[in-house]
């Protein structure tokens, strides 16, 4: 078994019982959550359209927002802080470094299991959105959701993933890079409110770590190439760059 | 064969002592006790054999086999606790190994047979954050044992231990030992407890290795004081600067010599012969702590 694929097993043992484990159902839960509230109880039909598909996508499209613009930058500044807080919080790198295991393992590793948990959250989004659209329905039959749910629209818009590796290896490169879990919250935030104005700009905000996950519907998705592209171009350039500058490090 | 070989090694660090030009010889199946005050590299030391800290200059060799920041194959054969024990609270005894196990790729019994030898096996499945000090520690020595290691490197691993728990520790590290073979290698404030299972000792100071071998040779190279307990010890004293010696006086019962220059049972003699009362004559073997201070030129706090 490769050294790999060893540590990411090793890695799943650890999370047991963390906050960064209940994270990954929570974070995409608390979006289902307000939209079933907000539209399974609501009074008045929404003001969108009223064809079935448009109405599915409409509300697809305000879960997505939701998710892309606010949870998902917030999300993964969280769980790359708890992931790399596991190893600085114990001191664990003096007993992980000394395994005669080679060193860019473990931050691969961790790598890694950020970007499967921000995967497994954004599907979990993805494929319980139509379900939530259902239980709307039998609530409030008044918004619309007939029909059959967009699943070509959701699957591509799932995509956001890849378009998020810049950011997720960025977060992962600084949350293990620095020992203090202020130092990631305060960059993910920094860059979060950054990506709320940037993400906004026809020229600057497909080029943003932080909102590119945005871009892939913003604007009738004209940029969804273009940031699927360079999402994962520059996650692998900066995951690669951070394996190098991790493994060179002399950790306490 | 030398469990640990080092040769001109370096690594200082800005405005601190690191290690300079460090020689050390570690034997095969020795318990090695790596001792010197706060700042004197020990830590540094460790780290450089575990491949924590890239050297600056020189060699380290274990069993042999070169180690260095980017050859590390030789630490299949090392188990190490540096400082503190490095678990996860929020884990079980048995996770925190088995995270370990995964990634040596070891066998499962493997951790059975490490929780059964640190004495855990009761509470494999408690979470590590009700453990007490000292089963933490012993996690700790089990996670390094999780190699089936040659050599065990501990640094300072009676930190924080209570007197029961440095007991147990100690029968620990012996049955190692003495049942395994393995190589003991571990830095340690206690020099009492070194004392009681090294069977060599490095002392190490401002980052140079002052004395290494065995705790024999130690007392050896530094004699045993002659020690009198005696009636009038100032009078003693006195006698005893007139045949030449450099007497010191302990307290007003006790004379030592630390380094006679006339055979003891002449100076005996002539004490005897000058009226003085000797209630008892003879050599005090100096404990470690003693030659600890001597060789770093360090006084006791009192």
């Amino acid at each position: 078994m490769s050294a790999l694929v060893r540590a990411l097993r090793a890695e799943r043992i650890k999370l047991r019982h963390t906050l960064a484990a209940w994270m990954v159902p929570l974070a995409p839960g608390v979006i289902l959550l307000l939209s079933l509230v907000q539209l399974g109880f609501a009074h008045v039909p929404p003001p969108g359209p009223t064809d079935p598909m448009a109405a599915w996508k409409h509300f697809c499209q305000g879960m997505f927002t939701l998710w892309l613009f606010l949870m998902l930058p917030l999300f993964i500044t969280l769980q790359a802080a708890l992931l790399a807080g596991l190893e600085h919080g114990h001191h664990q790198w003096k007993h992980l470094l000394a395994l005669p295991v080679p060193r860019r393992t473990h931050f691969m590793a961790k790598l890694c299991m950020l970007m499967a948990m921000v995967a497994a959250s954004t599907l979990l989004l993805a494929v319980a959105t139509p379900l939530v659209g259902w239980v709307i329905m039998q609530l409030n039959p008044a918004q619309g959701l007939t029909g059959s749910p967009p699943w070509a629209w959701l699957v591509s818009r799932a995509l956001a993933i890849v378009a998020a590796g810049a950011l997720m290896a960025l977060q992962g490169w600084v949350a293990l890079r620095w020992q203090s879990f202020t130092v990631a919250v305060s960059v993910g935030t920094a860059g979060m409110v950054s990506g709320f104005l940037i993400g906004q700009s026809d020229r600057l905000g497909h080029w943003f770590p932080w909102s590119m996950p945005v871009q892939v519907f913003l604007r009738d998705g004209v940029h969804l190439w273009f940031v699927l592209v360079a999402g994962l171009v520059a996650g692998v350039a900066i995951a690669g760059f951070a394996l190098w500058d991790c493994s060179r490090r002399e950790y306490d | 064969m030398l469990a640990i070989q080092t040769r001109g090694l370096t690594r200082r660090f800005d405005g601190r002592h690191g290690v300079t030009d460090l020689a050390l010889e570690v034997p095969a199946g020795s318990v090695y006790g790596f001792l010197g005050p706060n700042g004197a590299g020990k830590t540094t030391t460790i780290r450089l054999l575990l491949a924590l800290l890239r050297e600056e200059a020189g060699e380290i060799r274990l069993f042999g086999e070169p180690l260095s920041w980017t050859r590390r194959a030789p630490l299949s054969e090392v188990g190490s606790m540096v400082e503190t024990p490095s678990l996860y609270p929020h884990l079980s005894g048995r996770d925190n190994l088995e995270a370990t196990r995964l990634l040596l790729d070891g066998e499962t019994a493997s951790i059975d047979e490490a929780l059964a030898l640190v004495g855990l096996t009761a509470d494999a499945e408690r979470r590590v954050r009700e453990y007490s000090l000292g089963m933490r520690q012993r996690l700790g020595i089990a996670l390094a044992l999780m190699r089936r290691p040659r050599l065990l490197v501990l640094d300072e691993p009676t930190n924080g231990l209570d007197p029961a728990g440095i007991v147990e520790l100690r029968a620990l590290l012996l049955r190692l030992a003495g049942e395994r073979g393995i190589t003991i290698f571990l830095s340690s404030h206690l020099l009492s407890e070194v004392e009681q299972i090294a069977s060599h000792v490095g002392v190490l100071h401002q980052g140079q290795l002052l004395f290494q071998g065995t705790q024999e040779s130690l007392r050896r190279r530094h004699g045993d004081p002659l020690a009198i307990r005696c009636g009038d010890a100032r009078a003693v004293c006195d006698s005893l600067a007139h045949l030449g010696e450099q007497p010191q006086l302990l307290d007003e019962g006790t004379v030592s010599v630390p380094a006679p220059r006339r055979a003891d049972h002449e100076i005996n003699r002539c004490l005897i012969e000058r009226g003085h009362a000797i209630h008892a004559f003879g050599r005090r073997p100096h404990s470690l702590e003693t030659l600890f201070f001597e060789l770093t030129g360090q006084e006791a706090r009192t």
